[in-house]
């Protein structure tokens, strides 16, 4: 078969690491090559070299059997490969149709809509998609959007495609529908590269499958010819163990009484749309669902960051509805946010700073008026040893940290205690996310030891495989609505997924 | 950063810096002044004014004692206002009607000495501490307004901050026309000239020590508010993020309310400092762009106090100076204001050849 | 009662013309991600060299000359605002501060007749002095003068007319063609643009270059069409209002017309209620009164953004780098 793409000997090093190490990959023609490997492998990387955003140090690339020197994406999309990038690169208040005419040079100044209109619509219905050219992007849901990516890179004749991560935000649904336009593109001799951390896709939709660890190549081989135990192995270098991580479930008193609960989300409309729900002493609930359908907004509600429309918030008892933060952090409620580096500390400052961003303000650390700077440094110092947090020194900026390491900081600073006691209620948006497996142990140890001592935890995840190691409950949530509550004992991967496709379908 | 330009001699591009020392801050810095006199003296040269003779003048100013006295005099508005602006930038509040609060600050001191002088109001020694309490306040409710429109109603600063100013400057061209003009004036838009026990030199005698003084003891206070107080470490986080800010708890609208207040402030007292240290009466245009001075200052000094204090004097200097040249070589005024500009944009430029360096790199050489 | 309405909607599209003319290039600028705060500055320049450069070689010289004063002004913003990603609002500052002190320093009486000297030595004595300019001549369009009322739109200069064409041409650029839809893509999601092969800091570099180019044209049209009397900083804000205009505008060079002159028609009310006594109570301030309704509108549209998500450009004042 054909090789459509063909990389030699790829080494691309940034300061301090080598994110790709002599790596040899091949794509062929009518092919949907998943490139598998944990965050951080360098699968990224590699790709964005191929897509002409990075300039490899080393190596040689080979398109169709050409030599080809790759200096912007533009020279990269002229020979026909396209990618899709985990974060949409969509420009969200213009339509459909711009978002995929852009950057096209064909015809003259003036824009044909009409001409484009037709050629979208005919394109996406092939793929038994049903997309209006003229929605703006806003409107769409994630599952749209990505087809608005595909639709981008097949309109311009792309042959090769990439796609990043492509099921991170989409129901199951969706993802069926995507594997099923990708099976039919690769018939139509196009050639899709497929990366993921996640086996049960590779199984499911891919041709061969190349892993990678550490920036390099482990292993290139046929999907039918491996199992799902031989690729994690592969991967992490180990086999995975899959137990359950068991701690004693003694649950106590509630913490937590969400009644009928009502969130407005960024966009003017609830993404939070009657939620109820309940949280022990000791308890672990886990909150799964696509990410996007209401879990950020529900923790923001409870941690004091969002007004509720409707409903009610009970914190051991006291009615907590419509406090803010300040009154929140007071009550007992720790929250570590998603995307930890962007919400959860101040990049310009110091490591200090950022341990102390709540505790600044209570006694012993500052009086009416005054901060203390002796009694934070010390704490920092006793709080860097404690979790473990690598850092030259408590006065070092928060930015020049690793990602892990920001995340325990931010662990340090809800958890610790500084702020009068371990806290009552633990609400962790993806806690894990984006880390490598040892800090990812570290979080889930830290949340059943806090279990363990009586706080209340909410665990919002997207990974089921998480969600079930730790939760005594979990709760399905889609569409800003909780679909059903499932014991540990009974959930599985399956009821969970039925759950959340019902929802889809009631949704419309 | 990965701003590359592909040119036929190689491949130019541009990479952060990894850190870098306080001395190579500081001569970086003063390579940015070097490069703004020498573009100042080739915009003087391609008009024929002898640009040697300009930079004597102005340096000159630093020499002569009674000069120098007056350059600190006239830093002491740009300083105040430039400590009040420290705290707004700190807070990512793009204050840049320091001119306006200025001037506000002026209308508050000088309605305080009509007050005294026309009705009887207050004691003698009541009056100078009313008209720092009442420039304050005026000139920080005057800066209030923006920072309202922001923290209840989202409205960004800048535009409004710049219109004040304008109605800051209308109201006292008002003032002085109308209600507040000196019946014995002859006609001329001034009010009355202020008493000796309104003026800033009953502390130390001459106006300049008194108000370098107030300019250290204001540094001192923006300082301390800074680093050591819950307020200043709250200004400080939602100068950096609002989202975080609100996350860590922290009132973020009350927290803008008071910064811009504080700011305004004092801005406010640098108008007192005109009024009272300078010209001894209000008349029309009675700053000649201190408020927008101080921004330039405020960034030089990279919103340092300390630093504040020296910078501020420089620049009074440069007004100083513009003065000077008009005297001594017939170069109108408005040179002293295109210096600065000069300065402003040089230092800028300093700023990015600072945090960035520039790498060449010849055709073939491959990637570091 | 005609002619009084005549005269006073004539007037209103005279001033009106300035800050059209200023917000239609500041608009491109703000589409591309560029908040060009230098406008001020731009425009007091522009109108300190049509002074000059009109005694010196005529109208049409001294118009280009602005423009092309402009344009370089604002590739200075450029450069340090796109390439350099220093900060937007300091930098425009420092333009406008340029600006106002360049121009000062250059129409200063001592300066300026270095320059015209320099500039055309044969010019008498009697103009080197002078502190105006002759003003640019109103072109009577036939027929469409004539209409009573809708006639004082067609007895206006030359750049009253440039600005009728300009206005809905920038639109239709903005809207409906490539360039435009790369414009508004690179302010809005400038990695979106970068990924598709656009060059974010090429257009953004240009849009910023086509904001001060209109900018120095609007300071030749305040100065020769409006007002041909030099004083220093005789924009007094005029740049500041244009910028708070684009946002009352948003961002669209067709609503942008009935912005300037509603701007227009407040200064021109203004001067009227000045004229009716009212002035007696204080001409000062009556003067306010456009930078109260600037204010007033920036208020109205920021309550109103909240409700109907009007697009402030996603990306405007935040500079662009591949992250790598």
């Amino acid at each position: 078969m054909e090789k459509l793409v063909e990389l030699r000997g790829i080494v691309k090093r940034f300061p301090g690491v080598v994110a790709n190490d002599r790596v040899d990959f091949e794509l062929r023609r009518g092919e949907v090559h998943a490139l598998l490997g944990e965050n951080g492998a360098g699968k990224t990387t590699l790709m964005n070299i191929l897509y002409g955003l990075y300039k490899p140090d080393e190596g040689e690339i080979y398109v169709r059997g050409k030599r080809v020197e790759l200096r912007s994406p533009r020279d990269a999309i002229s020979l026909g490969i396209g990618m899709v990038h985990q974060n949409f690169r969509l420009v969200e208040s213009h339509t459909v149709l711009e978002n995929i005419i852009l950057g096209l040079r064909e015809d003259g100044l003036r824009i044909d809509f009409e001409k484009h209109r037709r050629r979208i619509i005919e394109l996406s219905e092939r793929y038994g998609w049903k997309i209006d050219p003229m929605a703006r992007i806003w409107q769409l849901s994630a599952g749209e959007k990505q087809q608005v990516e595909l639709l981008k890179i097949l309109y311009r004749g792309a042959e090769i495609l990439i796609l990043d991560e492509p099921t991170s935000v989409l129901t199951v649904q969706e993802t069926r529908r995507l594997f099923e336009a990708l099976r039919r593109m690769a018939r139509e001799g196009k050639g899709i590269i497929f990366i993921t951390h996640k086996l049960n896709e590779v199984m499911e939709v891919s041709d061969r499958v190349t892993v990678m660890r550490r920036g390099r190549v482990v292993i290139t081989k046929e999907t039918r010819e491996t199992t799902k135990a031989e690729l994690a192995n592969y991967m992490i270098g180990r086999p995975i163990v899959f137990g359950q991580k068991k701690a004693s479930a003694q649950l106590g008193a509630v913490v937590l009484k969400v009644i009928d609960l009502k969130v407005l989300g960024d966009r003017g409309y609830p993404a939070v749309n009657g939620v109820s729900l309940e949280v022990r002493r000791g308890e672990i609930l886990g909150i799964a669902g696509v990410s996007g359908n209401g879990q950020v907004e529900l923790a923001e509600a409870i941690a004091g960051l969002r007004k509720p429309l409707a409903g009610r918030i009970l914190l051991n008892g006291v009615d907590a509805t419509g406090m803010d933060a300040g009154k929140m952090i007071e009550l007992g409620v720790a929250y570590i946010p998603p995307e930890g580096n962007k919400l959860g500390i101040v990049p310009g400052f110091r490591v200090v700073d950022n341990l102390f961003l709540k505790a600044y303000r209570y006694p012993p650390y500052s009086n009416k008026l005054l901060l203390n700077w002796g009694k934070m440094l010390e704490k920092a110092r006793e709080l860097i040893e404690e979790f473990g947090i690598v850092t030259p020194s408590a006065l070092s900026r928060a930015s020049s940290l690793s990602g892990g390491n920001i995340q325990r900081l931010i662990l340090a600073r809800e958890l610790s205690g500084i702020i009068g006691g371990i806290p009552r209620l633990i609400v962790a948006a993806y806690p894990t996310k984006g880390l490598d497996i040892g800090a990812t142990e570290f979080v889930h140890d830290l949340l059943l030891r806090y279990k363990e001592m009586g706080s209340g935890i909410i665990f919002i995840s997207e990974d089921l495989e998480e969600l079930l190691l730790l939760s005594d409950r979990i709760a399905v949530m889609s569409g800003g609505r909780i679909r059903g509550v499932l014991a540990r004992e009974e959930a599985d991967a399956e009821k969970i997924g039925l759950l959340m496709s019902e929802a889809v379908v009631q949704a419309g | 950063m990965s701003l590359k330009i592909e040119t036929r001699f190689g491949r130019i591009r541009v990479e952060r810096r990894v850190g870098y020392g306080r001395l190579y801050s500081i001569s970086m810095t003063l390579l940015s002044l070097a490069l703004a006199f020498l573009v100042v003296a080739l915009i003087l040269a391609s008009l024929g004014l002898d640009p040697v003779k300009a930079f004597q003048v102005i340096f000159g100013v630093f020499m002569k004692p009674s000069l120098l006295l007056e350059s600190i005099k006239q830093s002491i508005p740009i300083c105040l206002a430039a400590l009040g602006l420290s705290i707004a930038f700190k807070m990512n509040f793009w204050n840049i009607g320091a001119e306006g609060q200025i001037y506000m600050g002026m209308i508050a001191s000088t309605g305080i000495v009509l007050l005294h002088a026309y009705y009887g109001f207050f004691h003698e020694w009541m009056v100078m501490p009313l008209m720092f309490l009442a420039s304050f306040l005026l000139g920080g409710a005057w800066c209030l307004i923006p920072g309202a429109l922001k923290a209840r109603l989202g409205v960004n600063e800048i535009l409004p901050t710049l219109m004040l100013n304008y109605v800051a400057i209308l109201i006292v061209d008002f003032l002085v026309h109308g209600p507040w003009r000196d019946p014995k004036g002859y006609g001329f838009p001034l009010s009355i000239p202020f008493p000796e026990y309104t003026k800033l030199n009953i502390v130390l005698g001459e106006p300049a020590y008194t108000g370098l003084l107030f300019s250290i003891l204001g540094a001192a206070a923006v300082f301390f508010l800074l680093e050591y107080t819950k307020l200043g470490f709250e200004i400080k986080v939602v100068g950096q993020s609002p989202a975080v800010a609100r996350y860590a708890g922290i009132r973020v609208r009350s927290t803008i309310l008071l910064g811009s207040f504080l700011a305004g402030g004092l801005a406010g007292i640098g108008g007192l400092s005109i009024v009272s240290g300078i010209i001894g009466r209000l008349r029309p245009g009675a700053s000649p762009g201190y408020g927008y001075t101080a921004i330039i200052v405020a960034a030089l000094a990279g919103l340092n106090p300390w630093v504040t204090v020296a910078v501020s004097i420089f620049f009074g200097g440069l007004i100083t100076a513009g003065g000077a040249l008009q005297m001594s070589m017939g170069i109108p005024k408005a040179a002293a204001q295109m210096i600065q500009a000069v300065i402003f944009l040089m230092i800028l430029v300093g700023e990015f050849i600072k945090r960035y360096r520039i790498v060449i790199e010849r055709p073939g050489a491959s990637e570091r | 009662m005609i002619e009084w309405i005549e005269s006073v909607l004539g007037l209103t599209i005279q001033v009106g013309t300035v800050y059209l003319l200023a917000s239609l290039g500041e608009i491109y600028a703000e589409r591309s991600g560029v908040l060009n705060l230098g406008l001020e500055g731009i425009m007091v320049m522009g109108a300190a060299l049509s002074f000059i450069f009109t005694l010196a070689y005529g109208h049409l010289v001294a118009i280009l000359v602005s423009v092309v004063t402009g344009i370089l002004m604002s590739l200075i913003l450029a450069v340090m605002a796109v390439y350099m990603r220093l900060n937007q609002t300091v930098t425009g500052l420092a333009l406008t501060m340029l600006g106002l002190g360049l121009s000062g320093f250059l129409a200063s009486p001592e300066v300026r007749k270095v320059m015209l000297l320099a500039l055309n030595p044969l010019l008498p004595e009697s103009l080197l002095a002078i502190q105006e300019a002759p003003k640019l001549p109103e072109i009577h369009v036939p027929l469409l003068s004539g209409i009573p009322i809708i006639g004082c739109f067609f007895r206006q200069n030359v750049l009253v007319y440039v600005s009728y064409i300009a206005a809905p041409l920038m639109w239709f650029i903005l809207f409906k063609t490539r360039p435009g839809l790369s414009l508004r893509s690179v302010g809005e999601n400038p990695a979106a643009a970068d990924a598709m092969g656009i060059n974010v800091f090429r257009v953004r570099c240009v849009a910023t270059m086509i904001s001060g180019g209109f900018a120095g044209l609007a300071g030749a049209y305040l100065f020769l069409g409006f007002q041909p009397f030099w004083r220093e900083g005789l924009t007094a804000g005029k740049g500041f209002i244009a910028l708070s205009l684009v946002i009352l505008s948003t961002w669209n060079p067709l609503r942008a017309i009935l912005g300037a002159y509603l701007f227009g028609g407040v200064e021109v009310i203004q001067y009227r209620l000045q004229l009716f006594g009212l002035g007696a109570l204080s001409p000062y301030l009556l003067t306010m009164l456009p930078y109260l309704v600037a204010i007033a509108a920036l208020v109205a549209v920021s309550i109103e953004s909240v409700r109907k998500r009007i697009g402030v450009p996603a990306s405007l004042g935040i500079p662009y780098s591949r992250e790598e």
